[in-house]
């Protein structure tokens, strides 16, 4: 029987929620064409992991070994390459469009016969096609794709999407998947991971946040969004492109790359609301967003919407609170 | 050292509403603007940072038509020292397997010591064509790419996971790296050095000349298909405030104090 794999991920010793995610996916797809939903880590330890995924889904497949300690593509791919083999026709494997997915996946791809569709929201069989949804032109429009998975098929799924599933009334299997590493002249080593500096604010802690993004246009403005942040008592943070040119510090970059922030209130200006950005803002109280273009993504998440030149309405805010005192 | 970055022309879609083509194939492009891909641009600033500090040359190269020149010629002025262009006609361009045996049998042709890409396009946003090139070619690459340093004949690079957290990698060369927007600020270009690259002949190569056939490379041997395109799903939608700007600003004003 064909079935649906998802490779777990995991960093410095813990799982990533990620994985869950893609066990709501393949439990959904298993239901849906009659695929035999499982887990794989990879690991040099795997026992902790696969004890957690039991919870989840009812078969957890181990690979062992030193060389899979910290993530290299080549150290995986070595495993994985003979593993696909033995996955059977029609099978499909599922890692998270994170550095992890994005890494390995194509690359899998490119060394099996399996094709690959990165980046989906939805998975849909029809027959021996694969079809998937993805978000494209930054979030503007949505597009059918589609492989040929009569062999099978490798897939990333974008994160934020699935929920975690509930807990299983009756615990998974755990096995060793039983299968040797291809031998390989490793051409990549794995060095070290490195911390970024904590930096002049910690926005995870604040109850507002007054953000901004490419809106800003020019470096010029930033002290005016700076100014009006404190006026009203709001941290300013920013979406990527404004770390991008160096604007603002890296430590102010909410998303899924910078911090993943819940404060009471979240007021966007000038963000269009790409999925990594929103995917750090999911615990917001109020979210506001200003933006002028009617069909930003960002709307489509925020709470309140306001279609109006950023600009005009900073200024607007500021006259407001500058009379109140 | 020899680097080969791999660029495209996009549309900018950041900043502009997006309208569906009637035939659910694109969208209508004539009120967009296009140029370099964002990430691409990137590469280009670091191949020519890397060339300037290392030595050896710099070669861009596009599949893409005779209006995609454009772009390769920026990155000529930028420092660039050849460019090439493949004409894209027999490429089912929807398919980024597609685009990668351009690549790879485009970089096969010549001896690079480094391949960089963007980590992904503005467009479809797909983050394959880096590392499939690379598989194509085997050798080694990493993804979303942070900070290059070359010694020895390895190249030790960061890259960028999630939640502010790095890692380093050590690569053997030839390798293959696909650059994250923030790793450099890209150079400005202006129109004097533009026009002084204006005679730089750039080769356009046919498919064929690559060893390719049009049907490998063409939509019958394409292993992605692009079936359709449509709208976002409405899902939830935001309460609108309208009203003037200072209408705006006091109801903004006013649910900000009812929760903070």
């Amino acid at each position: 029987m064909a079935s649906v794999y998802v490779i777990a991920e995991h960093r410095k010793g813990e799982l990533g929620d990620v994985t869950l995610e893609n066990i709501a996916l393949a439990k959904e797809l298993g239901q849906k064409y009659g695929l035999a939903p499982k887990a794989i880590v990879l690991a040099s330890s795997a026992r902790a992991f696969a004890e957690e995924l039991a919870d989840y889904i009812p078969e957890v497949l181990t690979i062992e070994d030193p060389s899979l300690e910290n993530f290299l593509y080549e150290d995986y791919a070595a495993f994985l390459r003979p593993a696909v083999d033995m996955f059977g026709p029609g099978s499909i494997v599922l890692c998270p469009h994170t550095a992890f997915g994005m890494e390995l996946m194509p690359r899998l791809s490119a060394e099996t016969s399996l094709p690959c569709i990165t980046d989906v929201t939805e998975l849909e069989l029809d027959g021996t096609r694969l079809r998937a949804k993805r978000s494209i032109y930054n979030g503007k429009i949505v597009s059918s794709v589609s492989v040929d998975a009569s062999k099978g098929a490798l897939v990333t799924v974008r994160t934020g999407v699935y929920q975690a599933p509930d807990k299983l009334s009756a615990r998974g299997t755990i096995e060793g998947l039983g299968v040797s590493a291809e031998p390989v002249r490793k051409k990549t080593e794995f060095i070290g991971y490195r911390e970024a500096p904590a930096g002049e604010v910690d926005i995870t802690q604040a109850s507002f946040l007054l953000s901004i993004g490419r809106g800003i246009k020019d470096e010029e403005n930033i002290p005016r969004a700076a100014r009006l942040a404190e006026k009203m008592h709001a941290v300013l943070s920013c979406s990527r492109p404004v770390v991008d040119k160096k604007w603002l510090g890296k430590e102010r970059q909410v998303g899924t790359s910078g911090r993943t922030v819940k404060p009471k209130v979240y007021l966007a200006m000038g963000i269009s609301g790409a999925f990594q950005h929103i995917a750090g803002v999911k615990g917001a109280g109020v979210f506001i967003a200003v933006n002028r273009d009617p069909k930003a993504p960002i709307f489509r998440v925020a709470d309140y919407g306001v279609v109006e030149d950023m600009f005009k309405l900073m200024d607007a805010l500021e006259e407001k609170i500058g009379g109140e005192r | 050292m020899d680097i080969l970055v791999c660029i495209k022309k996009v549309p900018d879609t950041a900043d502009a509403e997006v309208i569906l083509r009637s035939d659910g194939k694109g969208i209508e492009e004539e009120d967009l603007a296009f140029g370099i891909n964002e990430w691409d641009n990137y590469a280009v600033e670091e191949a020519i940072r890397l060339k300037e500090k290392e030595g050896g040359k710099v070669a861009v190269v596009t599949i893409g038509t005779g209006d995609d020149e454009d772009i390769l010629r920026r990155c000529l002025a930028m420092g660039a020292d050849d460019a090439y262009r493949i004409d894209s006609s027999p490429f089912y361009m929807d398919d980024p397997y597609s685009v990668a045996k351009g690549l790879s049998a485009f970089a096969k042709k010549h001896s690079f010591d480094l391949i960089m890409t963007g980590v992904m396009a503005g467009d479809m946003s797909y983050a394959m064509t880096g590392p499939l090139t690379a598989g194509m070619l085997g050798i080694p690459h990493t993804t979303l790419v942070t900070s290059i340093d070359v010694k020895d004949g390895n190249i030790s690079v960061t890259r960028e996971l999630e939640g502010g957290l790095e890692e380093s990698v050590r690569l053997e060369l030839p390798a293959l790296l696909t650059i994250q927007t923030g790793i450099n600020e890209p150079r400005y270009v202006s129109i004097m050095g533009i026009r002084k690259v204006r005679s730089k002949e750039i080769p356009v190569l046919r498919a064929e000349e690559l060893g390719l056939s049009a049907e490998e490379i063409g939509e019958q041997g394409a292993v992605l298909k692009l079936e359709s395109l449509e709208r976002p799903p409405e899902g939830k939608e935001a309460e609108m405030i309208s009203g003037s700007p200072d209408e705006i600003a006091e109801k903004i004003l006013e649910i900000v104090k009812g929760v903070v």
